[in-house]
Parts: structure tokens; C-alpha cells; sequence
């Protein structure tokens, strides 16, 4: 009897917490957007170095992705927002939520761009200097074009799973999806309507996402791949 | 150099209680992604459309949704569900990795199990294998070859990953740091009134890039060496 209960969807969840839960989504979404901005240029600004070996800023870099890549993200989010405030930097949470994901997602897509750039064949940077281009021009013109294509699925994934970490920001209390819909849950305990309510909220972005790899894979495909 | 009086019984609690709590997340999360992953791979190269469709849609549901969310949904939700579905919050998050772990290894194996070449399917068939010896004597451990360094890469994400279980309570390395810190916040007898989350927290990172660096170079060497 109480199984049945529990298991059956209660409509009306969707129309009292609407406000609630758009509210979470959309700052998930935002969150989620400027850190993939960011993201993206840090990626592509230390992928260029360390695919060109930069003196000094590749070396950086390096330790900079190494550091992010092999320490649980759960932790780099607790440094920042519960160990920071006793050394007298304290940043609100919205702050945190999205600086957090953009380190993170910053240091996998400097591997995701360096790797791309890295995968354009030497003689295309050969022809673009030999045609009087500068390096500078070079990069622009014929690595980042070609790069850039080959980087795009594994940065899109990248960006996929910034997405799916901004739900860790429960443990700082930041709003967004997962803690708006847990919150309510706290009040109404419709839990199986807060779970279908989020699992069906983040595989929608997330399969939406998966689905543009696929369309984009074949339509910035180079044409010798074609 | 000397350390504070206080690090060390923070320390041998942190590795006695927490280092242990990762690890056995991390060990059950391994050997069940290992086992339901393999299986569920292998399945997926049978070209039955409902098959198909259901084990795909497995490996979608639990690569898309957020770990946290998972281990969620295994903790508050499965209880109401059923009451013999209630677990402490080492195994659910144990259980949700698995779910998570075992979709990442479903698709490597796929790919792995489809690189082998058809004229291994048909040997073993003419010596008289049928559909499960053949792939668990003969496809699946040339397969396995292919399949070491991604889960070498998957051991260390699911590493990291144990740490999603603090959010539930589990005792692993964060939540036993966690703990230490507020312990020492508290005013003296209990504590020191002091705050020491830098410290405690870096350590944990430290720890963690301890075990992580060395795997993520191991599963790119033998990505050069094995394929």
C-alpha cells in the first residue's frame, strides 16, 4: 500500500514548484554557460602554448592541468569556498559555482585543444609560413581552423561533464538544480517526483549536448575524412 | 621541521578511517563496473535490436546523469521504494559509482570486443565453441588487452569520484577531513577554536594526486605499449 504511494507521480509537484525548479535550471544553465566560455578561451589560449611549447606559460600550464586532472573536483570546489575565507579571500557561492567548473573544465580542454592542435599535420604550418604568413597568422589562419575541428567532440564532452559537475555545488548551498529540487523535496518528501523531476532535467541537456557532437562530428569534419 | 601537535591525530584519522572508506568505495565501484561493464559490452555487440535498445539505454542514463544525483537517488529514493533497499551511505555510493563505472566500461568493451577480428568469431566456432565460450575463452581475452589502460584511467576517476559520497555521510578522505576541521573550529577541551581547512583540505588534494598522477601515467603508457 505505502509502496504504491510512493511510486505514484504526483502532478500537481510540477505546477507548485515550477517557479522553483525554472529557477534552478536556469542557474545551472548559467552557471554552466560563462564557466564554458571561460573554458573555452583558457583552452584554447594555454592548448596553443603548450601544443607550440611556450617557454614558461606551457610549463605552467602543465602543472596547472595536471593539478586539476588528478584531484577530485568536490575538493578543489571545498578549497575554494571553506578554506579560502580563514586566509581572509572569501567568495560567495555563485562565485565559487562557477569558477570551480571553469578551472576544471579549463584544464581538460587545454589537453582537448593542445591534443587538436597538435594533430594538424606539420607541412599545412610549413605551407602557411612558406606563403609569408607570420606565426601568429599561421596559427590563426590554418592550426586553429584545422585544430580546432579536430578538438571540438572531446571539448563538447568536456563541456558535457561541466555541465553534469555543477550539480557538486549542493555542498556550498548554491541554488542551482539539484539543490533547488532537493530542497523541496526536504519540505514535501515527493521524492520520486524530485528525482524524475532532475533525471529527466539533466539528461535532456545532456543527451540534447551528446546529440550536437554527432551533428556538428559530421558537419565540421575535414573533408579528407569525409 | 616540526608539526603542530595537532596534525598527527588528524592525520593517522584520516588515513585509518577515511583513506580506507575510498578505497573500499573504490574497490566494490571497480569490481562492479568490471564485471556488469564486461557483460553488458559484450551483449551490446549481438545484433538484437531490443537488446540493444535496452542496454543502451542503460549506458545513456547512467553516463548522462550526474554522479551525485545517482548516489541521490540510490540513497533517499530506493528506501521508498522498498524498505529492503535501504543502504548505508558507503554502499550506495559504492553502487551508484558502480552504475556510473560500469556504463563507462560497457561502451570500451563494445569497441574493444568489435576490434577483434571476425576470423577469431569463426575459428572458435569450427572447434566447436558456441555463443559464451567463445567470447569468455577466446574473444574477451584478446579484448581484454584493449581494455586495460581505459580502466587503469577509470580507476582513478572513480578514485576521485568516492568523494561525492561525503555529500551522503560516507567515511571517506574528504568527510573525515571535513570533520577534522570543524572539530578543531570547535572551542577548547573539544578542539583548538582554530581554523585549519587550508591545511587539511590541501592535504586531502595531496593525497589524491598522489594516487591519481601515477595511474593516469600508467594508463597512457600502456595505451602506447598495449594497442
Amino acid at each position: 500500500m505505502t509502496t504504491a504511494l510512493a511510486v505514484a507521480f504526483d502532478w500537481s509537484y510540477l505546477s507548485e514548484n515550477a517557479d522553483e525548479l525554472l529557477a534552478g535550471l536556469r542557474r545551472t544553465l548559467q552557471v554552466s554557460a560563462i564557466a564554458i566560455v571561460g573554458a573555452f578561451f583558457i583552452g584554447l589560449v594555454l592548448g596553443a602554448a603548450r601544443a607550440h611549447r611556450v617557454p614558461v606559460v606551457s610549463q605552467l600550464a602543465a602543472i596547472y592541468v595536471e593539478v586539476i586532472r588528478n584531484t577530485p573536483i568536490l575538493v578543489q570546489i571545498f578549497m575554494l569556498f571553506f578554506a579560502l575565507p580563514p586566509l581572509g579571500i572569501t567568495l560567495e557561492a555563485f562565485t565559487v559555482a562557477w569558477l570551480a567548473v571553469m578551472i576544471w573544465g579549463g584544464a581538460f580542454n587545454t589537453e582537448n585543444f593542445r591534443a587538436g592542435f597538435e594533430a594538424v599535420p606539420q607541412r599545412y604550418r610549413e605551407a602557411g609560413l612558406a606563403l609569408g604568413f607570420g606565426r601568429i597568422s599561421t596559427f590563426f589562419n590554418v592550426t586553429l581552423p584545422i585544430g580546432g575541428r579536430i578538438a571540438l567532440p572531446s571539448s563538447i564532452n568536456t563541456y558535457i561533464s561541466v555541465v553534469k559537475n555543477t550539480s557538486l555545488m549542493y555542498v556550498i548551498s548554491y541554488p542551482e538544480l539539484t539543490k533547488s529540487a532537493l530542497d523541496i523535496q526536504a519540505l514535501t518528501l515527493q521524492t520520486t517526483e524530485t528525482f524524475t523531476v532532475l533525471a529527466v532535467g539533466y539528461l535532456v541537456i545532456v543527451w540534447t549536448m551528446s546529440a550536437l557532437i554527432r551533428l556538428l562530428e559530421s558537419h565540421l569534419a575535414l573533408p579528407e575524412e569525409r | 621541521m616540526n608539526l603542530p601537535d595537532w596534525v598527527e591525530p588528524v592525520a593517522r584519522y584520516m588515513l585509518a578511517e577515511g583513506l580506507t572508506g575510498t578505497l573500499k568505495i573504490a574497490a566494490i565501484a571497480l569490481a562492479g563496473s568490471a564485471l556488469i561493464g564486461i557483460t553488458l559490452g559484450t551483449l551490446l555487440t549481438i545484433r538484437f535490436l531490443p537488446t540493444r535498445a535496452l542496454i543502451r539505454f542503460y549506458i545513456e542514463v547512467w553516463r548522462g546523469l550526474p554522479i551525485l544525483v545517482t548516489i541521490f537517488l540510490i540513497f533517499f529514493w530506493l528506501p521508498e521504494v522498498s524498505d529492503r533497499l535501504r543502504f548505508g551511505p558507503l554502499t550506495a555510493a559504492a553502487i551508484g559509482l558502480t552504475l556510473w563505472g560500469s556504463a563507462q566500461v560497457a561502451e570500451t568493451t563494445r569497441g574493444a570486443v568489435e576490434s577483434i577480428p571476425r576470423e577469431q568469431h569463426e575459428a572458435s566456432s569450427a572447434l566447436g565453441f558456441g555463443w559464451v565460450g567463445r567470447h569468455l575463452f577466446v574473444i574477451l581475452p584478446q579484448a581484454l588487452r584493449r581494455l586495460l589502460p581505459p580502466m587503469v584511467g577509470l580507476l582513478a576517476n572513480i578514485i576521485q569520484n568516492t568523494t561525492i559520497a561525503q555529500v551522503i555521510g560516507a567515511s571517506e578522505l574528504l568527510e573525515t577531513g571535513e570533520r577534522q576541521v570543524e572539530r578543531l573550529t570547535a572551542s577548547p577541551p573539544i578542539g583548538l577554536g582554530e581554523v585549519h581547512a587550508f591545511e587539511i583540505y590541501a592535504a586531502v588534494m595531496v593525497v589524491f594526486f598522489l594516487i591519481s598522477f601515477p595511474l593516469i601515467r600508467l594508463a597512457a603508457y600502456l595505451e602506447r605499449r598495449v594497442v
